[in-house]
């Protein structure tokens, strides 16, 4: 495949917020524009984005294809595609690779233009690289032929213990979501300059059948739970709110440098604050200990805390999934055993002050 | 129309390998378990809305066997789409034959499908029928209702989650942490056992058809009809069946038994406590 165009990547914004997975991706395009010979662009998307578009030229487009309308003010799906398929439609030529964050925007948006363009997409990568391909197949014989430079996709399976690479030679744009926190950004450089080029989009009438009505979202940072060394946290399984203090906070008080967690539905109970959330929606963390107080183990809940050291959980159900994948586990009453579980942790570990 | 998958049950030791990837001839099979909040839902589409449900499925023969389960929660309608023809079909190739098999039935309102399969976990396939449909979608919905023909549902958005409205037809996707499959209902259980003694009823409520019968493209099926294919796969071997369960014990032998072992394992644990 002859390489024209550049390795593309679509931003995420949310109300003029560039997201991290957006500068992620940009470093995992750089690195694979580089083995092709090729630049970077971008996609920028949404309603008075003009003062961002630059920021990604800082974070390392080469260029960016701006599509800027009022009626883009909140994603939602179908206008969203219009847009890109716009773009797509501006540039003539489809890009050999796009890339989009496994995010909830990206995974709604990616499978449906790519099934616009009849083209392969690999979800939720966690590796991305250039290399060749032979394509030997007896059943296809249309697709046989050797190919170079075109997209490794990888991406761990977890039905099994696999680790699969995904290709898609034969058609193009390749496409790929990336699972958030796993791709590295290149260092800002404000002094970089590059085209921003703004493309126009006509709508039609049912690019609008779905709205929004209303949307509750808390973007707080304020709690520290990408650098922290110990998090505990806690799950529906606290049965009510006080567990936190109780259990929770009672456990990490043994960590000095430990901040408290939440799994998604412990949030939606009103329990805690978002900004404790971990996994798809909350945080991605990976800590040299977590422990998982009532936290059944949802596939969600994982991706965001999987890469921790050192894995301890919680749970009276032996069958719950968290035990698929944490190093240890007690199956139990959690209330029964965080007493226990401090104590011990004390008492073996502790040196240093009074101790118990 | 709820489309539903049969996967490999990990849960259950039988075809699975002692290195955690599965010989799918000796596993034994389960309905998707993201799939279950798909059919919640649309029985309670059918008992608020009088919906009429049709559960769909693409596999093997066997596959059939979800959507007899199916009728035990309260469906009315099962069809396999079958076909040598549709094996190793990437996203794509299964949402254009699920999409031919939608348009054959025709007349649905909306289409329900689990977040992903468990055994290929991309979420992809639900987007890709609503496209190939040319209908809108709310993906990750957590609950939903239907109200004067429209949509009304709340999605799980980074951060927190949003209301939706949307016309019909339509294609959700149901997010796991929806409302769970409620048990069998012994009523239709009973009711089910009925009709399957009596051959003409069966064959109104399920059915098997292949891509000729649906009138679809044989050439955007299957493996022809993917873009994409697996290249290489690598074992992880330490994903999953490492963890050192302490259970059946008094709790306090159990906790003891674990810091010691996190001793012996070197796990930091003291560097942790002692700052
Ligand atoms: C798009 C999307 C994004 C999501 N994002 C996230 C996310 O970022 N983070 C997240 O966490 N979830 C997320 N979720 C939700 C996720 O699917 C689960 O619903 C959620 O993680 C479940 O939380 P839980 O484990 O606390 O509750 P449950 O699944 O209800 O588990 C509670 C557990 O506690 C155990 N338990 C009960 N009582 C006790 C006791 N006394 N002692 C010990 N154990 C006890 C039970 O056995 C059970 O295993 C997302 C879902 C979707 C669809």
């Amino acid at each position: 495949m002859a390489n024209t165009g550049n390795v593309t990547v679509v931003a995420e914004q949310l109300q003029g917020d560039l997201q991290a997975v957006t500068f992620e991706l940009i470093g995992a395009a750089r690195m694979l524009a580089k083995k092709l010979g090729v630049g970077v662009s971008a996609y920028l998307i949404g309603s008075n984005i003009e003062p961002i578009a630059e920021k990604l030229i800082h974070g390392g487009a080469d260029d960016v294809y701006m599509v800027n309308d009022t009626q883009l003010e909140e994603y939602t799906t179908l206008p969203y595609r219009r847009a890109i398929l716009a773009i797509l439609k501006h540039i003539g030529e489809p890009p050999p690779i796009i890339l989009m964050g496994a995010t909830t925007i990206g995974r709604d948006l990616a499978p449906r233009v790519a099934a616009y363009l009849e083209t392969g997409l690999t979800a939720d990568c966690t590796e991305l690289d250039i290399g060749d391909y032979q394509h030997k197949g007896k059943a296809d014989p249309l697709k046989v032929g050797t190919f170079n430079n075109i997209l490794y996709a990888i991406r761990p399976s977890f039905g099994e213990s696999l680790k699969a690479r995904i290709l898609g030679p034969w058609k193009k744009p390749q496409m790929a979501t990336a699972r958030i926190g796993v791709m590295e950004a290149v260092p800002t450089d404000s002094s970089r300059k590059g085209e921003i080029i703004k493309v126009p989009v006509s709508f039609e009438e049912h690019d609008f059948r779905t709205k929004v009505i209303e949307t509750v979202r808390d973007v707080s940072k304020a709690v520290n739970l990408t650098e922290a060394k110990v998090i505990v946290s806690g799950g529906f399984g606290l049965g009510v709110m006080e567990g936190f203090e109780t259990a929770v906070k009672e456990l990490a008080s043994v960590f000095p440098d430990s901040v408290i967690g939440s799994s998604r539905k412990a949030v939606d109970a009103g329990w805690i604050p978002q900004a404790h959330q971990v996994g798809q929606t909350g945080k991605t963390v990976r800590p040299n200990l977590y422990i998982a107080l009532g936290i059944s183990g949802a596939i969600q809940h994982r991706v965001g805390m999987s890469n921790s050291k050192t894995i301890i959980a919680v749970n009276k159900d032996p069958d719950a999934p968290i035990f698929g994948f944490a190093h240890y586990g007690i199956v139990g009453d959690l209330y029964e055993v965080v007493p226990l579980l401090k104590k011990a942790f004390l008492e073996k570990f502790k040196t240093k002050g009074a101790g118990v | 129309m709820v489309f539903i998958k049969q996967v490999p049950d990990t849960k259950s030791k039988a075809g699975v390998n002692p290195d955690g990837t599965i010989d799918r001839a000796r596993a034994k099979r389960m309905l998707n378990p993201f799939d279950r909040f798909a059919l919640q839902k649309a029985i309670e589409l059918k008992k608020e809305n009088g919906a009429e449900v049709t559960c769909v499925t693409m596999g093997p023969p066997k596959a059939q066997e979800i959507l007899i389960d199916a009728f035990d929660y309260g469906a009315d309608y099962g069809i396999l789409l079958t076909d040598k023809r549709l094996a190793a079909s990437d996203t794509l190739a299964t949402a254009y034959a699920l999409s031919a098999l939608a348009k054959y039935v025709g007349g649905v309102d909306i289409m329900i499908t689990g977040l992903q399969t468990t055994d290929g976990d991309t979420a992809q396939v639900g987007p890709q029928i609503a496209e190939r449909h040319n209908v809108p979608q709310i993906t990750y919905c957590e609950s939903m209702k239907v109200d004067n023909g429209k949509v009304i549902a709340r999605r799980v958005v980074e951060g927190g989650h949003q209301k939706l409205e949307s016309t019909l037809p339509v294609l959700i996707t149901m997010a796991n942490s929806a409302a769970p499959l409620a048990p069998k209902r012994f009523a239709e259980v009973a009711a089910v056992k009925e009709f399957l003694h009596h051959p003409e009823e069966r064959e109104k409520r399920v059915k098997s058809v292949n891509l000729d019968d649906i009138g679809a493209d044989a050439s955007k099926a299957g493996l022809v009809g993917s873009p994409t294919v697996v290249g290489k796969t690598w074992k992880l071997g330490e994903l999953g069946g490492s963890c050192v369960m302490y259970q059946g014990r008094s709790a306090l032998d159990e906790v003891n038994e674990l810091a010691e072992q996190l001793q012996k394992d070197d796990r930091g644990i003291g560097e942790l406590i002692n700052g």
